[in-house]
Parts: C-alpha cells; sequence; structure tokens
C-alpha cells in the first residue's frame, strides 16, 4: 500500500470500497483514482460486464439474484472490502446509503464510512424523528402528523383517523423513503389502503422498512434543497440551492441551480435554515435539505437525504467545488477549507436524467441493447453515464441510463445549452425519454421558471410531443439503411473511418500531403 | 416488406432507386394507396451507422441502428422507431379484450377474480420492474374471463396477464 493523500490524516485511509452500480459508482470511483485512492468495485451477476467494474483498480462478484443479496446485502460488501484491502467505504446514493446499521457495521470492522456518523443517519433517515427534530431546531415544517404504525397492528384504522385529523388530499410518505419510492399521494379516503399497501410494500421491497406516516399535500409548490457539507471541526456551510420542481410521479427529472425562484434573500434564508438543521445533528460530510417553496413565498423543511445526491453536479459546475472530494476528505477527519463567504455562484447549471422508459405510456420502464450510445461533448457539457455503446438495458436496476449536465453563464444560454446537448446525445435500441426532456425544456412553464412539483402529473404530456419530420422520410431512411446493409455490425468495432496519416480520425492538423504537430 | 413509423400510422410500401450511391423513394404506397414520396436522397456516410440524408436540399446526419424488425433513426436531434413487417401480417395484437404486460415484470397482487364484473378504469393486477410497482386497469367494463398468471410470476413484455369478455 503507498501512502495515499490520507495517510497523515486524522482518521487516514487509502483505498475507497464502492457500495453501488451504474453512474455514481463510476463517478465516485473515478474521483477516488483522481485523488490518488485505490478503488474497489463490488457487483452483481447482472453487472458482470458494467461500466462501474470497468473503471474500478479491482472488483468483487457478489453472487446471488436479488437485491437483497447483492447492493443491499452489507454483510457480503463489508466481507468484500475486508478482502480486497479497502479501508473506507463510500455508498453513493440509493441503496445502503442511508442505512444507519450499515454505516456502524462499517464503523465497527475498523472501515473509514464516508458519511455522516450513524446517529445522524438514523435521526435524518427516519423522517418522524427528522420532522420532530426540526420542530425543535425551530426549523419550519409542512403541517401532518407524525404516526408510526406499528407491524401488526390494526394499522388501517389508526391510519384512517389520522388521515382524517390531517385531511385530504395527503401524502403517505414511507419513513425510511426517498426517491419518490414508498410516496403516495392519496386524493380522496376510499383510496387509502389500496394506496397504503402500495407504498408500504415498495418501500419494504426497496429499503426493507414498511413504516408509512401522513402529511398533508401541498399543492402548487416548488421543491428547493439546499447542498450542504460539514466537516469533523464543526464547520458547516451551505452550497446553495437547486430547484427540482421539475418531477414525475415524485421522482425527478430535471434539476437546476440557481433556483429560478429563489433570490439572494431567501437564498441567504433557506440556507441559514439548512446549516441550522444539518448542526442540530451534529452533521458530517455531504448532505442535502430539502425544503418546499410553497408559492406564498413560504419553505417547510422535507426532509434531509444524508448523502451524495443525483443531482449534485448542478452545485457543482455553479460553484467549483467538487463533492465526492470534499466527502473523501472530511471523511478523513480533515478540515473543510473553505468558509461560506468562501462560496460563489457562478451561472447557471441544469441536469437532465436520461431514463429508459416511455414518456407517451405512463413512463413504463423500458429494456433492450443500446445499439448506439453516442453523448455529446463541447464546453459547458458534463455526461455522467452508467452504460456504454452496446450495454444491454435490463429491469434488474433503477432505469436511470445517465445524467446530462450542462453550465452556462445564464439560464437562458443554459436552456440552449442542454437543448443542443439533448439533440446530440443518440441512443439507439432502447426507449428513451430524450425527446421528452426536449419537449419539457421548451414548453413555457418551464422556459420561464414556473414549474411547480405537480406540472408534469397535472399536464397532458401527450399535448408536449411534436414531430419535427415526417413519417414518409424516415420510411425512407429505413428502406435505404436496409438497402446498404446497415444492420451488420461494423468490422471496426464502430471507430469508423482512420486517417490512414496519423491513425486517428479526421485529424485537423493533416492537409493533404503534410501533418502539422 | 412492409414499413410503419410509431403506433397508428398504416403501413407503407415503397420502391427504392439506386442512382449511383444515391438512394431515393421512386414509389411510395401508404394501405395500398400511392402517396407522394418524400423530396429526399439518402448516401452511405463515411462512419458505419450513418447516411447523409438530403431532405428539399437540406442536408443532414441520421444515425441509423437496427435491432430485431425495428430500424433506430435518429435525424435532425430526434430519434424515431421505422419497423418492418412481413407483406400482409397482421398488427402486433394483443387478444380481444385481453390485457398485456407494459412491460418485463412480476406480479405482486392480483385484485380480481375469475368471472368477477369489473368496471373501466379498475385495477385488476399491480406489476413490479425496476423497483417500481405500476397497476393493470380495465380498459373497458366486463367480466374476468381468464387470469392467466399468479403471484409471484415474473411475466415478459406483451404477456397477456388478463382476458375480459362482455
Amino acid at each position: 500500500m503507498t501512502a495515499g493523500p490520507f495517510s497523515s490524516a486524522p482518521r487516514p485511509f487509502s483505498t475507497v470500497l464502492v457500495a453501488n452500480r451504474g453512474e455514481i459508482a463510476v463517478r465516485v470511483l473515478q474521483a477516488a483514482r483522481e485523488s490518488g485512492l485505490g478503488s474497489v468495485a463490488v457487483y452483481s451477476d447482472a453487472d458482470a460486464g458494467s461500466l462501474h467494474v470497468e473503471v474500478a483498480d479491482e472488483a468483487v462478484h457478489i453472487s446471488g439474484e436479488t437485491l437483497a443479496d447483492t447492493y443491499l446485502n452489507s454483510e457480503a460488501i463489508i466481507s468484500a472490502a475486508l478482502s480486497s484491502g479497502a479501508d473506507a467505504v463510500h455508498p453513493g446514493y440509493g441503496f445502503l446509503s442511508e442505512r444507519s446499521d450499515f454505516a456502524s457495521a462499517v464503523a465497527d470492522a475498523g472501515l473509514v464510512w464516508i458519511g455522516p456518523p450513524a446517529e445522524t443517519i438514523s435521526t435524518m433517515g427516519d423522517k418522524i424523528s427528522a420532522r420532530i427534530q426540526m420542530i425543535k431546531s425551530g426549523v419550519p415544517v409542512i403541517p401532518g402528523e407524525e404516526l408510526t404504525v406499528p407491524d401488526g397492528a390494526d394499522h388501517l384504522g389508526t391510519l384512517a383517523a389520522c388521515a382524517a385529523r390531517v385531511g385530504y388530499p395527503l401524502l403517505l410518505k414511507a419513513s425510511a423513503g426517498g426517491g419518490g419510492k414508498g410516496m403516495r399521494a392519496v386524493q380522496e379516503p376510499k383510496m387509502l389502503r389500496a394506496e397504503y399497501e402500495a407504498a408500504s410494500r415498495e418501500a419494504s421491497a426497496a429499503f426493507g422498512d414498511g413504516t408509512i406516516y401522513v402529511e398533508s399535500l401541498l399543492t402548487g409548490a416548488r421543491h428547493i434543497e439546499v447542498q450542504i457539507i460539514a466537516d469533523s471541526h464543526g464547520n458547516c456551510i451551505h452550497l446553495n440551492e437547486r430547484d427540482c420542481s421539475l418531477q414525475r410521479r415524485h421522482q425527478k427529472v430535471i434539476e437546476e441551480s440557481p433556483s429560478p425562484a429563489v433570490d439572494s434573500e431567501l437564498r441567504q434564508a433557506m440556507g441559514a435554515a439548512a446549516v441550522k438543521a444539518a448542526e442540530s445533528v451534529g452533521y458530517e460530510g455531504a448532505g442535502t435539505v430539502e425544503f418546499l417553496l410553497s408559492s406564498r413565498g413560504k419553505f417547510y423543511f422535507l426532509e434531509m437525504n444524508t448523502r451524495l445526491q443525483v443531482e449534485h453536479p448542478v452545485t457543482e459546475m455553479t460553484t467549483g467545488i467538487d463533492l465526492v472530494l470534499k466527502q473523501f476528505e472530511v471523511a478523513a477527519g480533515l478540515p473543510l477549507g473553505i468558509i461560506q463567504a468562501d462560496v460563489g455562484l457562478s451561472g447557471h447549471a441544469i441536469e437532465a436524467r436520461v431514463y429508459a422508459e416511455d414518456a407517451s405510456r405512463g413512463f413504463l420502464p423500458c429494456v433492450g441493447r443500446l445499439a448506439t450510445w453516442k453523448t455529446p461533448q463541447g464546453p459547458g457539457i458534463r455526461v455522467d453515464s452508467g452504460v456504454r455503446q452496446g450495454d444491454a438495458v435490463t429491469i434488474d436496476f433503477d432505469p436511470m441510463l445517465a445524467k446530462l449536465i450542462v453550465h452556462a453563464p445564464t439560464r437562458r444560454a443554459a436552456l440552449r445549452r442542454l437543448d443542443t446537448a439533448l439533440s446530440n446525445l443518440i441512443a439507439l435500441g432502447v426507449t428513451t425519454n430524450i425527446g421528452f426532456l426536449r419537449d419539457v425544456i421548451a414548453h413555457q412553464a418551464f422556459t420561464t421558471g414556473s414549474v411547480t412539483t405537480d406540472f408534469l402529473d397535472s399536464s397532458d404530456i401527450s399535448g408536449f410531443s411534436h414531430t419535427e419530420v415526417e413519417s414518409t422520410v424516415l420510411v425512407a431512411v429505413a428502406c435505404a439503411a436496409q438497402r446498404l446493409g446497415l444492420e451488420r455490425a461494423p468490422s471496426d468495432g464502430g471507430l469508423g473511418a482512420l486517417d490512414e496519416h496519423t491513425g486517428h480520425p479526421g485529424d485537423p492538423f493533416r492537409t493533404l500531403t503534410r501533418s502539422f504537430p | 416488406m412492409e414499413w410503419s413509423v410509431g403506433e397508428g400510422t398504416g403501413r407503407y410500401t415503397a420502391r427504392v432507386s439506386d442512382s449511383e450511391g444515391l438512394l431515393s423513394l421512386s414509389s411510395l404506397n401508404l394501405d395500398g394507396l400511392a402517396v407522394n414520396s418524400p423530396d429526399v436522397s439518402i448516401s452511405r456516410a463515411n462512419q458505419h451507422g450513418r447516411l447523409r440524408v438530403e431532405i428539399a436540399g437540406a442536408s443532414h446526419l441520421a444515425h441509423v441502428a437496427k435491432l430485431g424488425d425495428d430500424w433506430w433513426v435518429h435525424l435532425d436531434g430526434r430519434i424515431h422507431v421505422v419497423r418492418m413487417h412481413e407483406p400482409g401480417s397482421a398488427e402486433d395484437e394483443s387478444v380481444e379484450g385481453g390485457l398485456s404486460a407494459p412491460m418485463p415484470g412480476t406480479i405482486l397482487e392480483i385484485l380480481v377474480k375469475q368471472g368477477q364484473r369489473v368496471r373501466e378504469g379498475q385495477a385488476l393486477v399491480v406489476m413490479e420492474a425496476m423497483k417500481m410497482e405500476h397497476r393493470i386497469q380495465a380498459p373497458l367494463a366486463g367480466e374476468i374471463t381468464k387470469l392467466h398468471y399468479s403471484v409471484g410470476d415474473r411475466v415478459e413484455m406483451g404477456a397477456t396477464l388478463v382476458e375480459i369478455g362482455d
């Protein structure tokens, strides 16, 4: 083991195991390499050929058919860390990232946990105790009722009484939930039972805990969240807000920073509330305090995510701070090294989540093989991808393929850049939401920055779509492709024509006979 | 060969003419009736899976890939699917009044019994795929005549789950 960047830190570590898959595993494994740390991936049978396995220094196979056997199997993951010589564990998002028992098990095994302390995760991860903690600390919360429905008790009677007190429409939330899973809106009493059972089942499957609570459903609100980061020396700062109001079925689709609805005064107030929320539980590491911003400009604590968020790149683009590197430093016991006044806000960043799903059919997940996968490049364009050309998209995992993030001086410029980048993202073989994303960001509600969280679910999505190309043209293209025999796989692996002089395709320094250095 | 674009647009048949590598449609029929051929000429681009497409004099680069009977086409910033059919073959039908799985997944719950009358929009089956739940609803009122699967079964996309009769 060579001396790494943290060999003389208070909590030294030199090799990070990433207990995740897909784009976030790739992101963290690459950050580890960039920092001079060793990197270890874990993978299930279905992921044996996946990108995150390829980018790691070493990869440990965890056998089993279900997520419980693999990416949710804390014992197997910890033994993979120990056997591979990793001395730190990064959980990514989802899976075990907000399981305090996993955080303690990692620490008990003598490994460094790259995340907040287990007690913090359990206070904030349990939405009910988080609400109580926020009420105590004077952070405003959504009107509702904290209600534990114990396993096996007469849950429906208790729930119905509580629902009647809170009032309809309401929101059922899994206490252990996140990412839209285990969360269901209930419009009227007769839907309570079915929605409760669905939410509870989803939560049990995704998080291994089916406890649910009840909250008033605020309509016409925006989802604004504040990124915070804290060290083990008592320093805690916020890195501005992200606006994640564009959601479908409580899953985020597009996120941006700054929010078109937040001015510097509100930014300061929400930032201060987020820091207060984090400090009240002795937070350490990167975290996100989520708020709902009502149409009247009042904000309410929604929940705290004690981990890295999917949408963290928009904050990185506008502040210039690499959140994963900061997570490593803080986990190693180093001080933050920056104060609130150092945090800037440069330009505007927007992230679009590219899902394998059919927007025209209720966002149904789609499967297939990515015969073509070409991502856009250029100034201010970032693609965090978990897939490569040729990869299969299966039903085994979340349908998010990649995140396309753009950064530009203004929101208008960022929107143009995003639209151009989306039109240059070529995904053939699996139905994706790329066309839908282009339609959404061209919608007047989005261009004017007035989208609220119920926008997609209450809009007629079929009205968004528009075809720019005639069917007859497409038939002509397909006929020509068939005639030219383009269905056959390329013999050169798809690299295309190489310049015979330099060996590179399309070398711009080459003229007719000479190559310029 | 017959071609369709998207759903419910009808079947095209086309004749392709090749003039020194420049391809165009010399005739085009939609559901047996002649329609105007588009002003398009297409040639091979220098990289595999790419075509140069001239539409009314404007040049575009298309990316194409074939999977099964589908030609996937990326053209002018949009992705489309053009499906090939054997001449005279039927639409990709599901059983009359039947309900098929919209995606591959697992049956979580069956909310109706054989012989039960259901109303339009009533939830019949709950499926799970990619960790999310989806409800299969009755497209019309009627009586459940057949249930093809049980709780816990894994089903392929397009599998008929439930049949509804009058």
